[in-house]
């Protein structure tokens, strides 16, 4: 009962952790725009979080530049499990026109597995709150494979003791 | 076996002092005869003490002894009389207690020092001195024993002389206690002068009712010298130098024992021998100084960089708390106040001694060197925030309880004489209970918890004769915090009731009817009325805690190595601290640059006060001069 | 037998009504009506009215990683410490006429219970090692030691008056000198001390403006940054129950005197107007404010409220 109530409530209480790695500040203010009033993503339970510790989904913008490379897997690596990584904008999924520059260590996908990308250069806050709904079901997916997981551990655990 | 038990007092306070000299003559060099004629002249006291809890306390007697057999001849007491009752046992046990564990601490804890014969000598002679200055019923004998204990104390309090301002803070001591004992022994000889006697049991009968100029004279220079010794604002400025550079265990012992002894002589001078706290404006006077000294005390210890010297000021500050609450005249009151001074040695002696812990692990007290602690002491971590949190007043340790008391007995002291003041009281008393969580906030931010300094890399936990003392204390304010109905009913009604009733005091030492005969009344005093909340609760409640930290801790599980990222580029910071991506560094919020949003507001509080605290003893001289005649004008106009 | 019943039935209390079950429904629920309200009062749809709840049951089933400069048994402790001290608190709390326990609730024992969840929170904040949190404690200690002297010149000025000449420190009896006379937010003298706890409420549960202490923007949620998972889950439900428990302490204190006589009514009418002092002093503040900075807080509470706090105490005092 518990498994399910949780992985439900993991779908619609998503709290985001925005990293800027680099980006043009353009698709951080759309990130912004989609917590207003007009689009209002708190409906489905959307918030910004403070801290990486917080978050269940990862939102990354900006081609990944050589300053923000480090801080950027650090700062994934502190993100409790389970957690989704969104790419936000064509950025961190291609380079856009960042590619090729000698200071872009992109795309995102070179260090850690993205869930959802959005692309556009600027998303617009329709396709973002989209692409976070979508991450949201697949961040449900996630915590019940993981409660499997978790489940299968400790029958493997007593079928040992047993044995 | 009552005859047995007699001379149980005096055995106590002469083991010690014999104690003292026999180390001094075979201890010197040996470390073990040393130590070994330590614990068991601590350990005598300490039994013969224990050892009274039966007859007086249980049985309601009281135990009189007279030195020499020097029994009162035609009604005038000559002998110097020791005389125990539930008072004296109260604070008593307090003193022993102490003594016993700052002994077993000091084995380890001053290893390293040299002269070692000389500590424990000043060390036996300090515990003899207020051991002797509260179980004695003579009041010259008071003054002789006050003498000992100051000289000791100052000798001590300079004991590690190579540390920086020792000297000086022993000098401090010295002057500012010597102007304490002048006014005591002036006080005395007007006693002495106009009635007498120097037996405090004929004493408080002579002076019951007749109050002369003289009299009155004496009475204000005596309380002007207990203020002193009890550290109460301002004869405050000693006290902060001296427990600072005095070794841990002796500032456990000063604030655990020293300045009881000054609240006991206080207590036992003020109410039972001159009888005076029934009027108004002598309870008005010393609460109104234990309000001032517990404010004063807690400000100065939220501006404080040194462990010890916080310690130091927040003792000033609980002893405001005995002071007030004693100023109250309310049988309540003086429970509370004498539950105060009890938990007050319990959970000070505590911290005391985890400072003492810190010092000997790291070398250091001063908050800005150190941090993160807890990883390397976790033991004295705990015992540090138990009495923390003791000292806060967090339910249900044994300061709430007795802060409960204060509280209750100064609103209603109020309620009842229509009077302002003790609602100031009250505020002040509950305001200075949040400020002084958030001096120890403040300490176990900086010294116990966040990242390591340089100074506490390779700190250890500091061995089991230094624990033990500790883990005996922290059980202790548990266990206080827990059964206060029973410390109640079985310590704090017995004593109370002898600081309002002298009859059985005086009859015991001067013959049945004495009492009677001058015209000293009788009240009953009703056990007070605790029930904040019960014991079952508590314990049900502890059970469902316990279930949840076990789950707690179950669903803590720590899952470590599994990286999310691509190994290649795993730069494993899961577990660091989270500095917006950066790489964790050493970086400590230290305890001097937490609540300067209160600071701030409170600029220029703090900028006169700093000011007033110069550190020159002449400055320090004159306030206490200055209040002394403060007092002694206003004692001279309220009272006739 | 009559032991053992006695026993189920403090268990009744302590874990249903009024305490944990009852608790954790009212203030999670609470918690959603102050988001649903605020956003529209903000013109948005708003989070469902249950998003408390699906936050609280998503962090149970979030990781949770200790940090390597933890104190590890006190980072656990601490979130339960808080949660524990709030179901008691609630215990003392009497539900118009209902309370749970016979003995006297004392408003001390009230103070002093509900420094314990603040106390958590800040050692717990400290124990996680991170310097973020460093400043954070000292913020939250700093908000306590403001609202702590507003929050007991209120307690005595209503003391007073429900008690006149006589002590009364009980929340009991305050209640029900509230039902022979009438509420005491009637009573004129008690206005200024009912706005002063209007204003001390959001100090204590840490809404805006006065969350200085858990500032999300700018020092990362402060206690809490190195938080995850339950023991976060538990910090935020001590948080939504705080919001009820001081409501109810509002309610208990100056609108008391209200009872049906049906204990399931008279917890329903209790949460009704909680929710109605939720939106008043919490809701509506946090809408139409920005975050004060620590000093300003700090002066505010120890002018204007304890200002507040005080006329009504003197007020009291000389009999009106």
């Amino acid at each position: 009962m518990f498994k399910k109530l949780i992985a439900s409530s993991t779908a619609k209480s998503p709290w985001i952790y925005h990293i800027n790695t680099g980006s043009c500040n353009g698709c951080d203010i759309e990130l912004v725009a989609v917590l207003t009033p007009r689009y209002d993503a708190e409906r489905f339970g959307f918030k910004l979080a403070g801290t990486p510790r917080h978050a269940d989904i990862v939102v990354v913008s900006g081609p990944i530049t050589s300053q923000s490379k480090e801080r950027l897997l650090r700062t994934l690596e502190q993100v409790p499990k389970p957690f989704c990584v969104v790419s936000l904008g064509s950025c961190p999924r291609s380079g856009n026109v960042f590619k090729g520059s000698y200071s872009v260590e992109g795309p995102l996908e070179k260090y850690v597995h993205v869930d959802v990308s959005v692309a556009g250069c600027t998303p617009k806050p329709e396709a973002v709150i989209e692409g976070l709904y979508t991450a949201a079901q697949i961040l449900k997916e996630k915590r019940m494979a993981l409660a499997d997981k978790k489940q299968e551990a400790k029958g493997a655990e007593t079928e040992v003791a047993e044995a | 076996m009552m005859n047995i038990m007699q001379h149980f007092p005096v055995i106590a306070v002469m083991s010690l002092f014999l104690g003292a000299f026999l180390v001094e003559i075979f201890g010197r060099k040996n470390k073990i005869v040393r130590n070994i004629i330590t614990m068991i002249f601590v350990a005598i006291s300490f039994l013969c003490i224990i050892a009274l809890i039966k007859p007086v306390i249980l049985d309601g007697e009281v135990i009189s002894y007279w030195l020499g057999n020097w029994e009162p001849v035609n009604g005038y007491a000559i002998g110097i009389g020791y005389e125990v009752d539930a008072l004296n046992l109260f604070f008593a046990i307090l003193v022993v207690l102490t003594f016993t564990l700052s002994a077993i601490y000091s084995l380890r804890y001053m290893e390293k020092d040299d002269h070692l014969g000389h500590y424990y000598t000043l060390f036996l002679m300090l515990s003899g001195g207020v051991l002797g200055l509260v179980l004695t019923g003579d009041i010259f004998n008071m003054y002789v024993m006050v003498e000992i204990m100051t000289f000791a104390a100052v000798a001590l309090t300079a004991f590690r002389n190579y540390k920086k301002g020792a000297l000086e803070s022993a000098f401090k001591y010295l002057v500012i206690g010597s102007v304490g004992s002048g006014f005591t022994l002036t006080g005395i000889c007007l006693v002495y002068m106009q009635c007498h006697t120097l037996n405090m049991a004929q004493l408080s009968s002579i002076l019951a009712n007749h109050l002369t100029p003289t009299t009155i004279l004496a009475l204000a220079l005596i309380f002007i010298g207990f203020g002193v010794k009890s550290f109460m604002v301002p004869f405050h400025t000693p006290a902060a130098d001296a427990y600072t550079t005095a070794p841990s265990s002796i500032s456990m012992v000063f604030s655990g024992m020293v300045n009881k002894a000054g609240v006991y002589g206080m207590i036992r001078l003020m109410f039972v021998v001159f009888m005076m706290m029934d009027k108004t404006a002598m309870q008005i006077l010393l609460a109104a100084f234990g309000t001032i000294t517990m404010f004063v005390g807690v400000t100065m210890a939220l501006a404080q960089h040194d462990f010890k010297r916080l310690l130091a000021f927040h003792s000033i500050s609980q002893i405001g708390y005995v002071l007030a609450a004693c100023g109250l005249g309310t049988a309540l009151g003086v429970s509370g106040g004498l539950f105060h001074a009890m938990n007050h040695t319990l959970f000070k002696g505590l911290l005391f001694l985890c400072a003492g812990a810190v010092y000997y692990a790291t070398g250091t007290t001063n908050l800005d060197k150190l941090g993160g602690l807890s990883k390397k002491m976790p033991k004295t971590a705990i015992c540090f925030l138990i009495g923390a949190f003791s000292i806060s007043g967090l339910p249900p340790f044994n300061g709430f309880v007795s802060k409960w008391m204060i509280y209750q007995a100064a609103w209603s002291k109020g309620v009842e004489t229509n009077n302002f003041f003790y609602v100031f009281v009250t505020i002040v008393a509950v305001v200075v209970s949040v400020m002084t969580l958030a001096s120890f906030i403040k300490v176990t931010q900086a010294v116990f918890f966040g990242q390591p300094s340089e100074k506490c890399e390779n700190a250890k936990e500091v061995p089991l004769a230094m624990r033990i003392p500790m883990w005996i204390m922290s059980a202790l304010c548990i266990l206080v915090g827990i059964f206060y109905n029973f410390i109640n009913t079985n310590l704090l009604t017995p004593a109370t009731n002898a600081v309002f009733n002298a009859t059985n005091y005086i009859d015991k030492m001067m013959g049945s009817g004495y009492a009677a005969a001058a015209g000293v009344s009788e009240t009953t005093i009703e056990p007070a009325a605790l029930s904040y909340w019960d014991p079952i609760l508590w314990l049900i409640l502890f059970v469902i805690i316990l279930a949840a930290v076990c789950i707690a801790i179950l669903t803590g599980k720590r899952t470590r190595g599994e990286v999310l990222v691509n190994k290649t580029e795993a730069v494993d910071g899961k577990y660091a601290t989270f500095f917006g991506g950066e790489k964790s560094e050493h970086s400590h919020v230290s305890g001097s640059d937490l609540f300067w949003g209160f600071k701030k507001n409170w600029g220029g509080y703090f900028k006169f006060m700093q000011g007033m605290h110069s550190g020159d003893v002449n400055d320090y001289s004159l306030y206490t001069v200055i209040a002394s005649a403060v007092i002694i004008i206003v004692i001279f106009i309220f009272i006739h | 037998m009559t032991v053992l019943i006695q026993i189920l039935l403090i268990l009744f209390h302590v874990l249903v009504f009024p305490g944990f079950l009852f608790v954790f429904v009212c203030g999670l629920l609470l918690a959603g009506i102050d988001r649903k309200i605020l956003a529209r009062m903000q013109k948005r749809v708003g989070p469902p009215l249950l998003q408390p709840f699906y936050d609280f049951f998503k962090l149970m089933g979030k990781e949770t990683i200790i940090p390597d400069a933890a104190n590890k048994a006190v980072y656990r402790i601490a979130p339960i410490a808080g949660l524990a001290s709030l179901v008691v608190t609630m215990n003392f709390i009497p539900v118009f006429s209902f309370s749970s326990f016979s003995f006297s609730a004392d408003i001390i024992v009230i103070i002093y219970l509900l420094t314990i969840p603040a106390v958590a929170l800040i050692v717990g904040g400290s124990a996680s090692g991170s310097p973020f949190a460093g400043v954070g404690i000292s913020r939250e200690m700093v908000t306590m030691i403001s609202y702590e002297l507003p929050l007991i010149l209120i307690l005595l000025a209503v003391a007073k008056k429900a008690g006149g000449a006589e002590l009364c420190f009980s929340l009991s009896g305050i209640v029900a000198w509230q039902q022979s006379t009438y509420l005491g937010i009637a009573h004129w003298s008690l206005i200024p001390a009912a706005l002063a706890m209007l204003l001390v409420i959001p100090a204590e549960v840490g809404t805006q403006p006065f969350d200085t202490a858990e500032a999300e923007t700018e020092i990362c949620e402060g206690p809490l940054i190195e938080y995850s998972g339950a023991p976060l889950g538990v910090f935020k439900l001590n948080t939504a129950i705080k919001m009820f428990i001081m409501t109810s302490l509002f309610t208990c204190l100056f609108l008391g005197g209200i009872d049906t006589g049906i204990v399931a009514l008279n917890a329903l009418i209790l949460f009704a107007i909680d929710a109605g002092l939720t939106i008043l002093c919490m809701t509506f503040i946090h809408a139409v404010t920005a975050r004060l900075k620590i000093e300003h807080l700090f002066k505010f509470y120890w002018t204007i409220v304890s200002g507040l706090a005080l006329l009504s105490l003197i007020l009291v005092w000389i009999g009106l």
